[in-house]
């Protein structure tokens, strides 16, 4: 039966709006939207019922910090500074606190450094060291240097029949450590800046250096801690 | 006092200490399984990594191709491996054994058989500086005596035990007992390295242990070396044997320039009936040292007109 009932059209009931004549009171209120404003004007109601109710059973003699060190201006609550809820040193650990990681990670790219560098010779291009031949005579010099010469050449012709992938993986080590190496100078800056920071903020007077003063020029500020008497 | 190894093998000479030799055990690389194609012609083959096993309990790995290239060096008894390094290295005397936790290549021939060879770091061995640095000869050979001065922890007489091969001898003299003591763990594993912990300044207190030489590598790093490389020569070198001596320019006179220091250590040379015949700096492995080779008590050249 009730497909029967569904299968006739029904009139739809359409949500009644709010009277043009009062559109400026903005959407109609329905019940559920009473029952949302209804719901916080109890809770205020509740809060300042409370709220007099304190003030009603007050201890005259009760006394805490806040009541001196905050106060109200204008009727408004001011609550006491922050300014230095932390010590110095517990700010400087703060802002220091990268310097560990930074001086960790600067430290195994060295270790890598140093454990690609211990298979990586560069055989190929010759070195910029210096090879000195020891000779008698003048004979004996003439001797040794034509003979430099030819394994010179030899080496020129001897160049090496690699396979392809072989000459790839010598590459992309060698590429490998270049990065590395570029990667500990980018660090090693950085930690040098840093650790620069932390004694600026430590105690002792000191000021920065005027140009002329610098002895061996940089392009870095340089400061100058005034001499300290220790005990 | 003299410490010689004790009898070869297990249980001798009273237990191994664990620590630096023995790599082995580790899981280590993955290493290739497989890829055989496209060899070069004559040259050998990286199979497995060297370091044994493979990562996760079954051998090998995915990982296809990884292979290394080792071809004999110019120098006799010294290798060069190319794959993912490219370093020099030599035939480990002892498969399986790392000395100083250097990397290992082992390499497989065309007839199955395996070899391996271990890395030879320049930046930890002065005579591996001087063979990339380009000398002539170093005059270390399979089959050559060797008086090695200042021995150290013994990682470069590990790699000039592994050149002069199981029918040549490497005396390596150190006076520090502390690095003399890993030197004696060392020898204890390679049968022709003999250690001496003794002053390389008073070669009579060993000349009963040690033979006639053919070659003297010296890297001792004292101020009067030249002399203490001429007494071990007049005690051990043969005539017409050589010497290789690595000079350390700020441990004789850190005041002059190095060219200088070099220079005037060479004289001195000459004066103890030395010849030197090639110095090459050690520059990019290096600072300010240099390694001088020459010959000793060498017979007179005869006059190419007579």
């Amino acid at each position: 039966m009730s497909s029967l009932r569904n299968a006739i059209p029904r009139k739809a009931h359409k949500e009644r709006a709010q009277p043009h004549s009062r559109r400026k009171f903005g959407l109609l209120e329905k019940h559920k939207d009473y029952v949302e404003r209804a719901r916080v004007y109890h809770q205020k109601e509740q809060t300042l019922q409370k709220l007099k109710e304190k003030a009603a059973f007050r201890n005259p003699d009760e006394f805490n910090f806040k009541m001196i060190k905050s106060k109200t201006v204008d009727g408004v609550h001011r609550p006491q500074s922050e300014a230095n809820k932390y010590t110095k040193e517990e700010l400087m650990l703060m802002k220091t606190q990268d310097i560990g990681y930074i001086l960790q990670k600067l430290q195994t790219e060295k270790k890598k450094i140093e454990k690609l560098s211990s298979t990586l010779h560069c055989l190929e291009n010759n070195s910029s060291n210096k090879h000195v031949y020891f000779a008698e005579d003048r004979d004996e010099a003439r001797e040794i240097r034509a003979k430099v010469s030819a394994s010179r050449e030899d080496l020129t012709l001897e160049d090496l029949q690699l396979p392809k992938d072989i000459k790839r993986k010598i590459a992309a080590s060698y590429r490998e450590l270049e990065n590395r190496k570029s990667r500990v100078k980018e660090l090693e800056k950085i930690y040098t800046d840093m650790t620069m920071q932390k004694e600026l903020q430590k105690k002792g007077r000191k000021r920065k250096l005027r140009e002329d003063e610098i002895v061996c020029p940089t392009s870095r500020p340089v400061f100058k801690w005034r001499q300290e008497r220790k005990r | 006092m003299v410490a010689r190894p004790p009898t070869r093998g297990r249980g001798g000479g009273g237990g191994f200490r664990g620590g630096r030799g023995d790599g082995g055990g580790r899981g280590g690389r993955g290493g290739g399984r497989g890829g055989f194609g496209g060899r070069g012609g004559g040259s050998a083959m990286k199979r497995g990594g060297g370091r044994g096993g493979g990562r996760g309990g079954r051998g090998g790995g995915m990982k296809g191709g990884s292979k290394v290239v080792v071809e004999p060096h110019r120098h006799e008894g010294v290798f060069i491996a190319k794959g993912k390094e490219d370093a020099l290295c030599t035939k480990n005397l002892v498969p399986g054994e790392a000395v100083y936790n250097e990397k290992r290549i082992s390499v497989q021939n065309e007839d199955g058989t395996k070899v391996e060879y271990r890395v030879w770091n320049p930046f930890r061995s002065k005579l591996a500086a001087a063979i990339l640095g380009g000398v002539d000869n170093i005059w270390i050979k399979p089959g050559a005596r060797v008086l090695y001065l200042g021995a150290a922890s013994g990682t470069t007489v590990s790699h000039v035990s592994d050149i002069v091969g199981p029918d040549g001898v490497v005396y390596a003299v150190e006076f520090s007992h502390r690095s003399g003591r890993d030197l004696v763990n060392m020898a204890k594993k390679r049968t022709n390295v003999i250690p001496i912990i003794e002053d390389a300044r008073h070669p009579a207190k060993y000349r009963m242990l040690v033979g006639m030489v053919d070659v003297i590598f010296s890297d001792v790093a004292q101020p009067d070396q030249a002399r203490i490389l001429a007494l071990n020569a007049s005690f051990f070198l043969k005539a017409g044997g050589h010497f290789v001596i690595s000079i350390k320019a700020n441990c004789i006179d850190s005041t002059v320039p190095a060219e200088a220091v070099f220079a005037q250590e060479v004289k001195k040379l000459q004066a103890d009936q030395f010849k030197p015949i090639e110095q090459v700096t050690l520059e990019p492995f290096e600072r300010d040292h240099a390694c001088v080779v020459g010959g000793y008590r060498m017979p007179k050249k005869q006059k190419p007109a007579a």
